[in-house]
């Protein structure tokens, strides 16, 4: 029963199979037969395939890193990014390798890949951890007692503007009617 | 489970259900009596002459699914037989209706889970989409419009419930100086609707869920009149649903289509939670702030919240004993 702790870290072991199957139910009538024992297992999503512009050295391959703070160019000046997070002495190698652009540094200078970017978020946010080890935080797709998949920060939080954005909600409950048993007055 | 004889013979009746009532081996042993004693007594005669109303009245109404659906038993007494034959009434019933063929199962409890519901209100923002998916899971109608979740919008600092509202209507959320408090049925272990109930229509089940058997209230709103959260549901007039949002997936006990003048109220899903999946508001939810399972195993989310965050309770101090906690973080 130790899932949560065993976490598999295997990058794009499993794919999103359980969080499709969550939404796409089978249903089938299963009155008086005994509860099943389900395998616990949790996955974490995998990020690599969702980006778009992976991977960064096909670009960085042929430019020198510039460790100073400098105005964004060519491609990342094009893509408007809001930078808001942390204060303004954040620079892009405090968080992306400057020697593999493919990969991570976490604060303690380890590199981790994308598909653990909740490592690199956690080796500031450590009290974060705890609480997305043990479910507390963040999404779980699949089942409560089978398969689940655990997404990782950067399923909601974009690393470079990390609140949680502002959404639009659903329509504005409708205000009680007068009713009688024969319909609204 | 009951004690009633299998058919009768008489009508050639097969349902069950319908043996205790229409009697037909009245007018057979009233006929007999008479040409055993040789007498025509006034009690005798009646008694023939009213076991052959009965059997006359009852020959023709009993296979029909009026009479059955008029003497349905209460869902603790069904035998297996009878649910089969009472789910494909009810499915046969709203086919009529909608033109949507349903499946409308039973799934019991599973042993020994407990389930339970936190919900995260540092993350909730308020975007309503918890209630709307609630509504199309569970076959909630649009006209009158009606939702099992509530989400109130508080002033920060306060949880001065009278002084929030749910009629907020914004072009984002969470709006600055505000948070959330979505209440939906808590699912009390020490439940005011089960007590105030005068005809056992709504109990607990063994993994906490309380249920209302829909054919079995009455529809007094005293359940309603007695919950705390809010969280009862009267159908005013005979629901619409528009038959392409019918959620065909139902199960006796929770989503089926009700009908006027019954109770319902949020039963954590049950025709998904209880076969291994998680509740449609917490499937919907962006934001990861509601989290739900078993209450009994001790390495699921909710026991790790009730167990590691500081949990609260919407009004603790009436007693109710929810299984669904509060909590930030």
């Amino acid at each position: 029963m130790s899932h949560l702790r065993s976490l598999d870290w295997r990058r794009g072991a499993i794919a999103l199979a359980a969080a499709g199957l969550a939404t796409s139910c089978t249903w089938e009538p299963r009155r008086g037969e005994p509860a099943e024992e389900k395998e616990l297992v949790v996955t974490i999503e995998p990020r690599i395939p969702l980006l778009a512009t992976y991977p960064c050295s096909s670009c960085h391959a042929t430019r020198t890193p510039q460790p100073e703070r400098h105005p964004l160019k060519e491609f990342h000046a094009v893509r408007t990014f809001d930078f808001s997070h942390g204060d303004d002495t954040f620079w892009c190698y405090q968080c992306h390798s400057i020697r593999n652009l493919d990969q991570l540094v976490t604060a303690t200078g380890a590199l981790v890949s994308f598909d653990e970017a909740q490592k690199l978020c956690t080796s500031c946010h450590g009290d974060k951890l705890d609480d997305w080890k043990r479910g507390m935080h963040g999404l779980i797709v699949g089942e409560w007692n089978g398969p689940r998949t655990k997404l990782s920060c950067p399923a909601c939080h974009n690393p470079h503007h990390p609140r949680y954005p502002t959404i639009e909600p659903e329509k504005m409950p409708e205000t009680i009617k007068p009713m009688t048993p024969f319909g609204a007055k | 489970m009951s004690q009633r004889p299998v058919t009768c013979q008489k009508t050639d009746c097969t349902a069950p259900s319908c043996a205790p009532d229409c009697a037909p081996s009245a007018p057979a042993s009233g006929l007999v009596q008479l040409r055993r004693d040789g007498g025509t007594s006034r009690r005798s005669l009646l008694q023939a002459a009213a076991g052959t109303v009965a059997a006359a009245v009852a020959a023709p109404a009993c296979n029909t699914p009026e009479f059955e659906a008029y003497f349905q038993k209460h869902y603790k007494k069904l035998t297996d037989e009878d649910k089969v034959k009472v789910f494909a009434r009810l499915e046969e019933r709203t086919r009529q209706k909608t033109g949507v063929r349903v499946r409308i199962g039973d799934p019991p409890p599973i042993e020994g889970v407990h389930f339970a519901y936190a919900l995260n209100l540092s993350h909730c923002n308020g975007n309503r989409r918890c209630a709307e998916a609630c509504a199309r899971e569970n076959n909630l109608p649009d006209e009158p419009e009606m939702r099992y979740i509530r989400v109130l919008e508080l002033d920060n600092g306060s949880q001065h419930l009278e002084r929030g509202t749910v009629y907020y209507d914004r072009d984002k959320v969470p709006a600055p100086g505000k948070f959330y408090l979505p209440v939906q049925c808590h699912q009390c272990d020490n439940a005011p609707c089960v007590k105030a109930c005068p005809t056992g229509a709504t109990w607990k089940e063994n993994d906490g869920i309380v249920v209302v058997d829909y054919d079995w209230c009455i529809g007094c709103r005293y359940c309603q009149a007695a919950c705390p959260y809010h969280a009862r549901r009267f159908n005013w007039v005979e629901p619409k649903i528009e038959p392409s949002r019918i959620n065909p997936h139902q199960a006796y006990l929770s989503n089926r289509i009700r009908q006027v003048g019954v109770v319902e109220k949020c039963t954590f899903c049950l025709q998904r939670t209880r076969r291994g999946m998680y509740p449609a508001c917490y499937e919907v939810c962006p934001t990861g702030a509601r989290k739900f399972g078993d209450l009994s195993d001790p390495e699921s989310e909710v026991r790790q919240i009730v167990e590691n965050k500081r949990v609260w309770i919407l009004k603790e101090d009436i007693g109710t004993e929810p299984r669904f906690f509060y909590f930030y973080g």
